[in-house]
């Protein structure tokens, strides 16, 4: 029971992770391979205020929030005009760059030593209502003017910008937002686990995340969530093959890649299936 | 002073001179057409007016207002919609989203309104697909709204973008080849279709086309380019007897 617990908690964390990455890549097209470092900001942010002042945690959650979504406005003030494969290699650097800071401001983070004695507050209940509502709140972004837009700039940015969309400001939105929910991820990581170090937030993280939203469907939330709950669970459930377990886990995404390139459910969303069940016709992925 | 007044535009890629110190005047409410033979520069100059491409020399004003130097969303949002030779929908989203995403700018709701669904996203949102439902309509697209755009054939692919322009709420369109892939019955719709426009809507419209039919039967005013430069402006009967315009197009296929 215990185990079933943990799993699920860490699933939720998951999802939210994951989620924050479908709002930049998913929506945007634009890849962060350093989105693992805005979790860093959010875990490293609220436990130092919990652990050093032992301010409460509600504060401390919304602190470390901010804090990463304040870092991703400063990242993407020189970076968002840039074209989308400088995007990746400037989020990559700026991401190794909070690794080498934390691992470097011993007097504040613990360096490599990691950051001890962060209360265990992240029950089961507040990860998974926490998804549930980071969830809900990024199927209203996406099936609002500001995710048409995304979507709309994702395949033709030119065209984007004739039609009125002011690209730039939209990217910055969808960058600040994603790094808002990513920090959030980190601050129940690290009140869950009550132990972080600096390693647990590079770029392989990001990159994790990366192909869980690819996994799913690029453009679809409910894939998105769907492939958190089973890339997030399977090394866990796959356990029992110990070392394997690592290669288990790669033919199963390429397998997916190779049989559906466009992801588990391409670009639809729930809904798109249920509305398509209903009227009994067929429709084919795009 | 005219509507859409561009005066001496240039534009050098590199060492190609693209635009030659060309001038476009548009009355309201007019239709004017740009032609010339492949290359002459014609989708540059609209590039240039759109402010894709930042002008090299030169000045574009719209109602007497400087619209170069904006950036292109500006440009966008201050009244000139488009439509692009090489048909660019949003491929990721429906005919009526394609639709949408050009009327957006006109929606006020902030983010907080869009990610706990206020009342505000919800009226506005409401408001907004009516309109777009009705852009669709004026093109004879409403029961495609559901639809995927690629999945459209070509000729409603062209009108789908003719919708999504003028749920920019546009006061000049700027049409690029519009016809091009249409076959002879399709060109007659949409003859008619830029005719309804401009007559029931009152929108002013510079179109590039090679069509001569469509070009001589809308056209009240003819530009014509060549090698980056006008070669001659006047109405259209006038233009077709023009030895330069002739000797220009001689051993161009277009000319129909």
């Amino acid at each position: 029971m215990g185990f079933l617990i943990s799993l699920l908690t860490t699933t939720s964390i998951t999802i939210v992770g994951v989620t924050g990455v479908f709002l930049i890549t998913g929506l945007t097209g634009m890849f962060s391979l350093g989105q693992a470092s805005f979790m860093a900001i959010g875990a490293y942010g609220a436990g130092v205020l919990a652990v050093s002042w032992g301010i409460p945690f509600p504060i401390a959650a919304g602190a470390g929030i901010v804090l990463s979504a304040v870092t991703a406005f400063l990242v993407g003030l020189p970076t968002i005009r840039l074209r989308r494969d400088y995007i990746a290699l400037v989020t990559f650097g700026f991401g190794e760059a909070i690794i080498a800071i934390l691992n470097n401001t011993v007097q504040i983070t613990g360096g490599a030593m990691g950051l001890m004695g962060i209360p265990m507050l992240t029950t089961f209940p507040l990860a998974f209502g926490s998804a549930v509502v980071v969830v809900a709140l990024a199927w209203n972004f996406k099936r609002s003017r500001f995710g048409r837009q995304c979507l709309a700039l994702k395949t033709d940015e030119l065209a984007a910008r004739s039609m009125g969309i002011d690209v730039d400001r939209l990217k910055m939105t969808a960058f600040v937002l994603s790094a808002a929910v990513t920090g959030y991820a980190g601050v129940l990581y690290a009140f869950y686990t009550s132990y972080v170090e600096p390693n647990n937030f590079n770029w392989t993280k990001s990159a994790e995340w990366i192909i869980m939203v690819f996994f799913g469907g690029i453009g679809s939330l409910s894939g998105a969530v769907l492939s958190a709950i089973i890339l997030g669970s399977l090394p866990e459930i796959l356990r029992f093959a110990s070392e394997w377990r690592i290669v288990a886990y790669c033919l199963i995404v390429l397998a997916v890649i190779n049989f559906r390139p466009s992801g588990l459910l391409g670009e639809l969303e729930l809904d798109d299936i249920f509305k398509a069940i209903r009227h009994g016709r067929k429709r084919r992925s795009v | 002073m005219s509507f859409l007044e561009a005066l001496g535009m240039e534009k050098r890629f590199g060492g190609v001179h693209a635009v030659r110190g060309l001038s476009i005047k548009v009355e309201e409410g007019t239709i004017v057409s740009l032609i010339g033979p492949n290359g002459a520069g014609k989708t540059t100059a609209f590039n240039l007016i759109t402010g894709i491409y930042p002008l090299d020399a030169g000045s574009v004003r719209l109602d007497g207002n400087l619209i170069s130097g904006l950036p292109q969303h500006q440009i966008t949002r201050r009244g000139v919609g488009r439509t692009f030779q090489n048909i660019r929908l949003f491929k990721g989203l429906t005919c009526l989203e394609n639709v949408l995403t050009a009327y957006d700018h006109r929606l006020r709701y902030g983010l907080a309104e869009a990610l706990f669904r206020l009342p505000r996203r919800r009226s506005e949102e409401r408001a907004a697909r009516a309109d777009c439902i009705k852009a669709l309509e004026l093109v004879g697209l409403a029961d495609k709204a559901d639809e995927r755009p690629e999945n459209l054939p070509y000729g409603l692919q062209r009108k789908l973008e003719l919708a999504r322009a003028l749920a920019i709420g546009p006061r000049i369109l700027l049409l690029d080849e519009p016809a091009a892939g249409l076959n002879p019955r399709e060109v007659e719709e949409f003859i008619n279709l830029v005719r309804r426009i401009n007559g029931d809507l009152g929108l002013t419209v510079l179109l590039i086309e090679h069509r001569m039919r469509m070009v001589m039967s809308l056209s009240k005013w003819i530009y014509v380019m060549n090698f980056g430069e006008l070669l001659a402006e006047g109405r259209a009967k006038d233009i077709m007897s023009n030895p330069a315009v002739i000797s220009a197009y001689i051993g161009e296929e277009e000319v129909c």
